[in-house]
């Protein structure tokens, strides 16, 4: 499968990047060959990002120990030269989008290299090339439609019509399959097989296995920001790419916690919601019940509605259509947020930065924001014993921070989800919900607050957990809910729970050797 | 796996040492410092090229009652903006206010109940007070409850309240002169209520000084150094004395200016001490954060408008009573003067920060600039230039300054 040259474009010698008091990356050496589509594995915090921003120039050249030979010469790229590496012919696509909705397909893919002439915009020419290049990959798109029309599949191969319309000979591929379905994914293999044919070099990312031995040449497993192997795909199998990734019992990874399973508090039946911008039916019939001190996970794809199931739940999102909530057996209309903490349900959201925190805000007022009530008369609010309770959530979490008055984007991003969750924790919930708590944040930040979920359900705190780490949702639930298109696909107890079987109820197939089937055209993609 | 070693590192603490306390008190009043030393270099300014004119008793009482009118808006706006809002209708509510408030003395009060000076004076003022506030209570549904930006909401408001004034004046000048209703813009106090007033003031201010040491020890807090505390306390009370003396030199506190200081004071409270204020700082800094977090962001939003449109009425009321009619032209581009002082005295039109003590240092140096060029005899053409480019170019300076702090 590999091509037979000892041609590299791309080669890491001992990079190291620290950051303070993490190191992200450590000695890392490994090569990529010409034309390779080159798979870069490993878990969260592995250190996966960091290498490829080192590639994009987000960490530019003297902020990393160590060299990158880039086409045989050492690349150095400056501060901010995104457009340099761009130049350069090293391409990103991310797996948040960065393309502008409001715009259209074509638009997008030249935004920032128009074609000009006299000053004035060819719009011909632009959508001619556009729908060259979209033809030359065999892109079902067109080049006039308004991006944000198009479901995230299709906004997705765009991003890639962009990074290849730059004359990327390096693409670099951050997970973008997390969001497509099946046969978008399909879709996504036929593209990069084509390129690989025109010459173009692929750094594929995933956390879905299957599709490394699909398509890949190579694979270098990253952990803990070391290379554990870079080795010729067909000489690995499956087992041995979990064990080079884990590299350690699941034990250690995950503190054992001591839970005991109490009387059910919620339970949600047969649940149906929908997007009330939209109309959209996003949850699509889910049902399940909550025991007081139990941790009960739920994995699935993104867009498979887990995030819009408990955002339902909590008030803030869907309206619901069919279905109940019950609280202690009885049933419950949450209308938003406030209500939801009246009846003891915190949840702690998916994105901090969006949705979690007042960024430009201190600590102490992120923390205190939905506690005020506790602190206040009408017509003042006791500053002391707002900063005393808060001082005392902060140390019992161990926030990083010189003091609670400095604003809350200065602190990193474990800090900054310990306090999300420090100012849940205050509003002394029955039920917390945690969506992807440990996304995006270091070892030591992740074991602490797993250290916390289960101190938690010992108090009998009832603890629904959405993850989207397969490893972690087996390692802290009880119990697995697995999502698929807005419904619940299956759950299963923690101690029967297998990768295969998660993945297969979460992806909506059946298991095989091959897991790649076509499914059913699904739309039910995107929040 | 790399060990959980937080434990070792300095605890989170509401307050560090004695020095990082002090940088620490500067560093987030630097901007208001800043304004206020501004202020200062203004003055010395004008008053060194008007042989002191600038700063003799009488216009320094001026230039006080100057700021007034635009003053009382300026407080509303600051919380308008802090929410990620504008208000652009604020200058012709405030006019709106003032021609109503004429015309019902003129037209109704004044031959209702002659000879009763003080009921009509109070009548006018629930008036237009009651107006003010009626049109902030339908603006803020509009854009609370029904989701109209409230840039396209105030700008249409502008055009309407224009033609309400118009309807109201029929193109002429109403007379708003009754004696007792003028004594609300154009009053003093004799000068020994102003002392009175001064010591109450100093009084109350070394008392919540030590209140707050007192608190802050029961629930065991580093104090501030208390030289520091004292430092600060007495520098406040020598401007309050400062600046009693100097309107004693001319005819007493400024009826208005003691209004305004009054509602500066409320609202600043109430924006850092209550949860209705707090709530517009995180909404304005993130809106979606708030929403999940339990903040009712309509009803937020609905409160600070109508409470914008009972300033307007406020600042309507002292216009009227300031001119002594009501004209077509009245709170003509007083909006603009509101929005500029905000964003001078450091409110980011990005939503989330601002103060009301800004505000009014920023309506103070606005004021200045105004009342020193007219005084040095620059042509209006080139007031107009400066003013602006003081603007433009104070907001840069901050953001130079902000983004060398980081």
């Amino acid at each position: 499968m590999a091509i037979g040259t000892n041609d590299n474009i791309l080669e890491f010698r001992n990079v190291t990047k620290r950051f303070a008091g993490v190191t992200a990356l450590s000695d890392v050496s490994f090569e990529i060959q010409r034309g390779e589509i080159h798979g870069l594995c490993g878990e969260n915090g592995a250190g996966k990002s960091t290498l490829m921003k080192i590639l994009a120039g987000v960490y530019p050249a003297g902020t990393y120990e160590g060299t990158v030979l880039y086409d045989g010469r050492e690349l150095k790229l400056e501060n901010s030269s995104i457009r340099q590496a761009a130049d350069e012919g090293i391409a990103i696509v991310y797996q948040e989008l960065t393309l502008v909705p409001s715009m259209t397909v074509g638009e997008n893919i030249y935004l920032g290299k128009e074609p000009v002439e006299h000053g004035v915009i060819n719009w011909d020419k632009l959508y001619a090339d556009t729908k060259q290049l979209l033809e030359q990959y065999n892109l079902d798109i067109s080049a006039q439609a308004t991006l944000g029309d198009l479901g995230v599949g299709k906004m997705q191969m765009t991003e890639i019509a962009k990074a290849i319309s730059e004359n990327a000979r390096v693409l670099i591929l951050d997970e973008p399959t997390s969001a497509l379905t099946e046969a978008e994914v399909d879709k996504l293999m036929e593209i990069l097989e084509t390129l690989k044919a025109h010459g173009v070099t692929c750094i594929y990312i995933t956390h879905k296995l299957e599709e490394f031995f699909h398509i890949t040449d190579t694979i270098t497993v990253l952990r803990d920001g070391k290379v554990i192997t870079s080795q010729p795909t067909e000489d690995l199998d499956r087992e041995m790419l979990v064990n080079h990734m884990v590299g350690r019992e699941m034990k250690e990874r995950f503190p054992q916690g001591n839970h005991k399973a109490g009387k059910v508090v919620l339970e949600v039946d047969d649940l149906h919601a929908v997007d009330p911008r939209t109309e959209r039916e996003v949850v699509r019939g889910v049902s399940f019940e909550l025991r007081e001190g139990e941790i009960l996970g739920i994995a699935g794809l993104m867009g498979s509605g887990r995030t819009e199931l408990v955002t339902t739940i909590f008030g803030e999102y869907g309206k619901i259509t069919r279905g109940a909530v019950r609280l202690d057996g009885k049933p419950i209309v949450v209308k938003n947020s406030k209500q939801a903490m009246e009846y003891g349900i915190s949840l702690v959201p998916e994105d901090r930065k969006t949705h979690g925190l007042v960024l430009i805000q201190s600590v102490l007022k992120n923390i205190s924001l939905p506690n005020l009530g506790r602190f206040s008369s009408m017509f003042s609010i006791n500053n002391d014993a707002e900063l005393k309770e808060s001082m005392s959530y902060a140390h019992s979490l161990s926030i990083k921070a010189p003091n609670l008055h400095v604003p809350v984007e200065s602190l990193s991003g474990g800090n900054q989800q310990k306090v999300v969750i420090s100012k849940w924790l205050m509003s002394e919930p029955h039920i917390l919900i945690l969506d992807d708590p440990t996304r995006g944040i270091d070892v030591g930040a992740k074991y602490e607050i797993y250290k916390l979920m289960n101190e938690l359900a010992a108090q009998g705190i009832a603890i629904i957990m959405i993850s989207s780490e397969l490893e972690e949702v087996m390692g802290m639930s009880d119990r697995i809910m697995v999502m698929h298109e807005g419904r619940a696909a299956g759950i299963i107890d923690a101690a029967d729970a297998t990768q295969e079987k998660i993945m297969a109820l979460a992806t909506g197939t059946v298991v095989k050797e091959k897991p790649v089937i076509p499914a059913e055209p699904a739309k039910a993609i995107g929040k | 796996m790399s060990s959980v070693s937080t434990t070792t590192s300095e605890p989170p603490d509401g307050a560090g040492s004695p020095i990082s306390t002090i940088t620490n008190a500067l560093r987030a009043n630097l901007q208001t410092y800043a304004l206020i030393v501004a202020t200062l270099v203004i003055w010395l300014y004008f008053s060194s090229q008007t042989n002191g004119n600038f700063l003799s008793p009488q216009n320094f009482s001026n230039l006080f009652r100057q700021m007034v009118i635009t003053g009382f808006l300026s407080v509303g706006m600051v919380l308008v903006i802090v929410t990620g809002n504008i208000d652009l209708s604020v200058g012709k509510l405030a006019g709106f206010v003032s021609v109503v408030v004429a015309a019902v003395q003129a037209n109704y009060l004044t031959q209702m109940f002659p000879e009763q000076g003080i009921l009509i004076a109070v009548l006018s003022v629930l008036v237009g007070l009651g107006i003010g506030m009626l049109y902030g209570v339908i603006q803020g549904y509009i854009i609370a409850y029904m989701g109209v930006t409230s840039f396209i909401v105030t700008l249409g408001s502008m055009w309407l309240l224009n033609g309400l004034i118009l309807l109201v004046t029929e193109g002429r000048t109403i007379p708003a002169n009754q004696s007792d209703f003028s004594q609300i813009a154009q009053g003093y106090l004799p000068e020994a209520v102003g002392w009175i007033i001064a010591v109450v003031v100093i009084v109350w201010l070394f008392y919540s000084m030590f209140r707050s040491r007192s608190r802050k020890r029961r629930y065991n807090f580093e104090l501030p150094p208390l030289a520091l505390d004292v430092a600060k306390t007495a520098v406040f009370s020598f401007l309050m004395l400062a600046y009693v003396y100097m309107v004693n030199q001319y005819k007493g506190i400024q009826a208005p200016v003691l209004i305004l200081g009054l509602v500066a004071i409320g609202v600043s409270y109430l924006s850092s001490n209550t949860r209705f204020g707090r709530y517009a700082y995180a909404i304005g800094g993130n809106r979606q954060a708030a929403k999940f977090s339990g903040v009712n962001i309509r009803r937020n939003i609905f409160l600070i408008f109508t409470s914008m449109g009972l300033l307007s009425g406020v600042s309507g009321v002292t216009l009227a009573s300031y001119v002594g009619y009501g004209t077509i032209s009245a709170g003509q581009g007083y909006e603009l003067d509101a929005i500029a002082a905000c964003i001078l005295g450091g409110t980011s039109t990005l939503g989330g920060t601002g103060t009301v003590l800004g505000a009014m240092v920023g309506s103070l140096i606005m004021v200045s600039l105004t009342n020193g060029l007219q005084m040095t005899n620059t042509p209006a053409a080139w007031q107009y230039v400066l003013k602006g480019l003081v603007l433009v170019i104070a907001v840069y300076a901050d953001v130079r300054i902000k983004r060398s702090n980081t």
